[in-house]
């Protein structure tokens, strides 16, 4: 078209001259007022915007006090992901008066057909444009998976069998019709039966071959949304060592996904590291695995998934990591007997970058097992070698104070509960946000179920417990604008005072989940905080992570041992206005809810 | 002879109406509006050889560039150093440009019975109306819109006393639009049609001294 519009930039540089003449001729050109919705989600979008000059923000469909994914100004092209999946996930919002160039629809998908590199340059999300520069196409496979919905995979028609049907009839339904699982209906609601399930009632529980199938189904089924990510689905599948899970769309079922079929959509996808993860045989098998996790994080970020989704995922990646380890190094005659846990940040599962391991042992009162600490030590030693950093404070089952029995770990936490002493309270802080992993589970909640009792009503210890979540300074000046300093340290001016408040009010009002996310939901449900307070402390939370995610894997990714050692700071140059701002709101959002726990806590003078 | 433009488009539509072009003449009852501009070798109409001929068609608060128009004439005789330092257009430029008579054939076709804008548009018809009415036997019939008009009626509003400047980087930095390639047809026809759909559809600029 013209020269306003600047050819040199990538993609549009990967294109030939014919090409660029294609795109140049084929431009046409929008205003869009401050405000105005460029792009909303749901619509059918009219092809890639290239901004002439402008700002624009992507932020999530709905409210307007929305978390903001990304911001984009001039030059910078937004709605190819929006325009090649058919329809915007994000709404596109002009941030100020915005002119855009729009390359229809139509021409993108010409351009992608006659063009491999600038097709795959294209199916990237917009913010991950430098890092697949650096390693070209690797990160991009990742983008496809994660932006998958169930509905692009196989969902199998399921094989329905009334109340009623003989396990005979069933079985041979099923071969019929070359499916390995049936659902059985019985009054209003569906149960699964498996293969496995049949053999174990006709074999082992020695049922009748005329009994009725519906007996033997199990009711309560895994449901997905269709519209859900396929990878959540893969996230329900490896949390809950499942292979099928039932497709619903509000109470209709559309079907079944079987893990079979995520796979194999996923096959060329060598990354996915939850199946190698439960393919595992051998320690090194696992130990390759694990060090896959960093490439996966990578490619989440830079996606621009959701953080608390990222968080939920490498949770259960990483507890599914821990458990495998377990059942490799710990003897199955021992299993039934310990319990591991995992506390601190794993234990609430908000770990993103593989911090340092927060672990501990409990084991059933009178265990005599003469080489436990030797095979603890090994188990550390191996964790270690997976790439998860061995914990400062020597927080990990290699040293024996975190192996204990049931009654030793009560003894414990009630001991520390009743110090006021400083690290004491930290060992506290950690423990109560501990969640068994592998082995008896029972163990860890009797302890748990205890301890939870003993502090019932204790306002002193309360008093004390909940003072260091005030201890560090809100970096606001008293006009509320950031600290003018040129960085600041996210986890005590943000983080942590959200995290330990919420871990106090959650402990005093028995609230078994751990994830500081669920803790919120948990108190708006009993009561104890208002929703949008909770809404607010979640979002701020969820910021401070994102930011101080990105500066981390910056950090990681420029020096040379790929070790980074400020992981908390935030270096404020590095964020634009808006995310200034938005950092600066957040901020007086933990203020005002440390406020809230020192009239709660009398911990005011 | 002087005869005002509205009045011999009175004539030209009695006499076309039932021709060829008889389209042309219909009143426009859409929303869009081709924004137009040519490049000449003189500011007096009487002078003035066409160089090129730019026009995008306007729809709400889309500029249509994909759908242009982008004409370069035959160099005339005329084309002297002058106008080559305001255009900076040499007769070498123009080599394979197309015919006056071809030019105005695609414009009538472009335009249509749209609304015609420009930045000082009477001046661009006028030149174009000179080499139209010999071949055609009439003018554009078509309404026009001043961008300067537009822009004044606007702004007048949040200016006390004083004149305003109606000087076309005045404007455009006003309405803060990007001047894309100043002294090209089609490019101060995008500038234009941008500067236009800033003013119908944004907030009134606010005028500082």
């Amino acid at each position: 078209m013209t020269d306003s519009f600047k050819m040199d930039n990538v993609p549009f540089s990967l294109l030939d001259e014919s090409e660029q003449a294609l795109v140049s001729a084929n431009l046409d050109l929008g205003y869009f007022q401050q405000g105005e919705k460029i792009i909303a989600a749901g619509e059918v979008p009219e092809g890639v915007h290239v901004i002439l000059k402008g700002k624009v923000r992507e932020s999530e469909a709905g409210d307007e006090q929305q978390h903001v994914f990304v911001h984009y100004e001039n030059e910078d092209y937004f709605g190819g992901w929006s325009a090649l999946r058919g329809r915007a996930i994000h709404d596109f919002i002009a941030d100020e008066e915005t002119i855009c160039h729009i390359l229809p629809t139509r021409i993108l998908l010409e351009l992608m057909q006659s063009n491999a590199l600038f097709a795959d340059y294209f199916q990237q999300d917009f913010t991950v444009k430098s890092e697949i520069a650096a390693q070209h196409g690797k990160g991009q496979d990742m983008a496809e998976f994660m932006l998958s919905k169930i509905t692009s995979a196989t969902i199998r028609e399921p094989l329905v069998v009334e109340q009623g049907t003989s396990i005979r009839e069933a079985t041979r339904l099923m071969r019929e019709n070359k499916a390995d699982c049936v659902l059985a209906r019985k009054g209003g609601r569906y149960g699964m039966v498996t293969g496995t399930d049949l053999l174990d009632a006709v074999v082992l529980k020695e049922l009748d071959l005329d009994g009725d199938v519906a007996e033997i189904a199990s009711y309560r089924l895994v449901t997905a949304d269709p519209d859900d990510y396929l990878f959540n689905a893969l996230v329900m599948m490896t949390q809950q060592q499942i292979e099928r899970v039932v497709v619903m769309s509000g109470q209709s079922m559309l079907g079944v996904v079987e893990l079979t079929d995520v796979l194999s959509y996923f096959s060329s996808h060598s990354h996915v590291i939850g199946i190698r993860i439960e393919r595992a045989s051998s320690i090194a098998d696992l130990r390759e695995a694990a060090q896959g996790l960093n490439d996966l994080i990578k490619a989440l970020i830079s996606t621009g998934v959701k953080i608390r989704f990222t968080m939920d995922l490498l949770a259960a990646m990483n507890g599914r990591i821990i458990a495998k380890l377990f059942d490799l190094v710990i003897p199955a005659d021992m299993q039934p007997h310990v319990c591991l846990i995992v506390m601190g940040s794993e234990g609430r599962g908000e770990q993103i970058m593989k911090t340092d391991q927060d672990n501990a042992l409990i084991y059933r009162d009178g265990l005599s097992w003469s080489t436990m600490q030797k095979t603890m030590a090994s188990f550390s030693e191996q964790l270690i070698s997976f790439g998860f950093p061995p914990c400062p404070g020597n927080i990990m089952v290699s040293n024996p104070e975190w192996v204990n029995s049931v009654g030793d770990w009560t003894q414990k936490l009630s001991d520390w509960a009743e110090t006021c002493e400083g690290e004491a309270q930290m060992k506290l802080a950690i423990a109560v946000d501990a969640k068994p992993v592998a082995g008896n589970q029972a163990l860890f909640k009797v302890a748990r179920n205890w301890f939870l009792r003993h502090l019932r009503n204790n306002d002193v210890f309360f008093s004390h417990f909940a003072r260091a979540a005030i201890e560090f300074d809100t970096p606001l000046t008293f006009f509320g604008n950031i600290k003018d300093k040129s960085e600041l340290d996210i986890k005590k001016g943000g983080i942590f005072p959200i995290v330990h408040g919420v871990r106090t009010l959650a402990l005093e009002h028995r609230i078994l989940s751990t994830n500081t996310y669920k803790r919120i939901e948990a108190l708006i449900e009993a009561g104890q905080m208002h929703e949008k307070d909770g809404k607010e402390i979640a979002e701020a939370l969820s910021l401070f992570v994102q930011l101080r995610l990105r500066q981390q894997m910056r950090r990681v990714e420029e020096s040379e041992d790929g070790f980074d050692p400020t992981p908390n700071l935030i270096e404020l140059e590095r964020l634009n206005k808006m995310e200034r701002d938005l950092l600066r709101d957040a901020l007086q959002v933990v203020k005002s809810f440390k406020k809230h726990l020192t009239l709660r806590y009398h911990l005011g003078g | 002879m002087i005869i005002p433009r509205t009045i011999r488009r009175f004539q030209d539509r009695r006499t076309h109406r039932n021709g060829p072009w008889a389209a042309l003449f219909e009143a426009y009852g859409g929303d869009e509006v081709v924004s137009l501009d040519c490049e000449t070798t003189s500011l007096d109409v009487n002078r003035a050889e066409i160089l090129s001929i730019g026009a995008v068609r306007i729809q709400g608060t889309k500029v249509k560039t994909s759908d242009r128009l982008d004409l370069r004439l035959k160099p005339p005789q005329s084309l002297s150093g002058e106008s080559i330092k305001v255009h900076k257009i040499r007769a070498s430029d123009l080599s394979d440009g197309i015919e006056i008579e071809e030019a105005m054939d695609l414009l009538l076709n472009f335009i249509g019975n749209r609304p015609i804008l420009g930045y000082y548009v009477n001046y661009d018809i006028r030149v174009i109306d000179k080499f139209l009415r010999p071949v055609y036997g009439f003018g554009l019939p078509n309404k026009a819109i001043e961008l300067s008009h537009v822009y004044h009626d606007i702004i007048k509003w949040k200016h006390v006393g004083g004149d305003i400047d109606l000087r076309f980087d005045t404007i455009a930095s006003k309405l803060d639009i990007p001047i894309i390639q100043r002294h090209t047809a089609l490019g101060d026809a995008i500038t234009v049609a941008l500067m236009y759909v800033r003013l119908k559809h944004g907030q009134a600029p606010v005028s500082t001294h």
